[in-house]
């Protein structure tokens, strides 16, 4: 029964053509860079459509840009220089790679939850009359999380000179 | 060298996209010069790559960092091309149809771009 699916081929169309190797570094950039600035105009959509701050409370960016700066934070190291394993050290050296690394994922799975906070308690429970900006907020940091996942596990190092 | 013909075409392809923009501000039902705005990121797009060319000697052609951050930054500058025009119309600062008309310009100069880089920009030098 396990093993039930292992025949299913997905059809062996012309992907494998493309050089999925070289590519696959370029794609994983194209796919991040397209969820990243689509959760960008997606808020900014929200703020152009309701300017007030009854509609849609200003604070709520904040969760966006703490997204934004866990992007960079998790982008910014290697994951060479967390293994140990590259030629440079770094300013920290390993730990202090590992540590960066960590403060970054948390503050990005920490605005991950807190965009599906403020949707919840900002919008459903009070029962406001407009949930638009609400769902924005969660969709803006949902999509700069999976585009950081993307550009940070997307791509292979074995690629880099 | 390419030719004249890859140099035609692309730059038929530039008049057209431009013309699909110039036409989604100036025609007299729509009259609103608001998209114009994309002009800037037309300008942008082909910025990151340029220097990442430059700054990273491309070893084999092979990927680096650099590169790939190039990469992300082109696609947000083309993302973000496509959606000032979507929430200008939104925002009823434009009217939709004069939207699509810009979109559909998006499309042909980013297509001509990328035409350029294809057939122009593959060579071992890339300088000025």
């Amino acid at each position: 029964m396990s093993g039930f699916l292992d025949s299913i081929r997905c059809g062996d169309c012309e992907c494998s053509a493309v050089d999925w190797g070289e590519r696959r570094n370029t794609m994983a950039s194209i796919a991040a860079g397209v969820l990243f600035f689509t959760g960008w105009w997606i808020i900014i959509d929200a703020a152009v459509k309701y300017p007030q701050q009854e509609s849609f409370n200003h604070a709520y960016h904040a969760c966006g840009v703490i997204a934004t700066v866990a992007f960079l934070m998790i982008n910014a190291v290697s994951n060479g220089q967390v293994r140990g394993d590259s030629y440079s050290e770094g300013c920290m050296g390993q730990t202090g790679a590992r540590v960066w690394l960590f403060i970054g994922f948390m503050l990005a799975f920490g605005s991950l939850i807190a965009s599906m906070w403020i949707l919840f308690g900002g919008f459903v429970v009070p029962q406001k009359p407009v949930v638009y900006p609400g769902i924005a907020v969660f969709f803006q940091n949902a999509f700069i999380f999976f585009g950081g996942l993307v550009f940070k596990f997307g791509r292979t190092e074995d690629l880099w000179q | 060298m390419a030719g004249i013909k890859a140099l035609l075409t692309l730059s038929f392809g530039a008049a057209v996209g431009l013309m699909f923009l110039t036409l989604g501000c100036a025609l007299p039902v729509y009259n609103k010069y608001w998209p114009l705005f994309v002009l800037f990121f037309y300008i942008l797009c082909p910025i990151p790559y340029c220097i990442s060319q430059r700054v990273a000697d491309n070893l084999d052609g092979g990927s680096s960092a650099c590169k790939e951050l190039a990469v992300f930054l082109t696609t947000g500058i083309v993302v973000s091309a496509f959606g000032l025009p979507v929430i200008l119309a939104r925002a009823e600062a434009i009217a939709w149809g004069a939207c699509a008309l810009v979109l559909t310009g998006n499309t042909v100069i980013f297509a001509t771009i990328l035409g350029f880089f294809v057939v122009f920009g593959s060579n071992d030098d890339f300088s000025w």
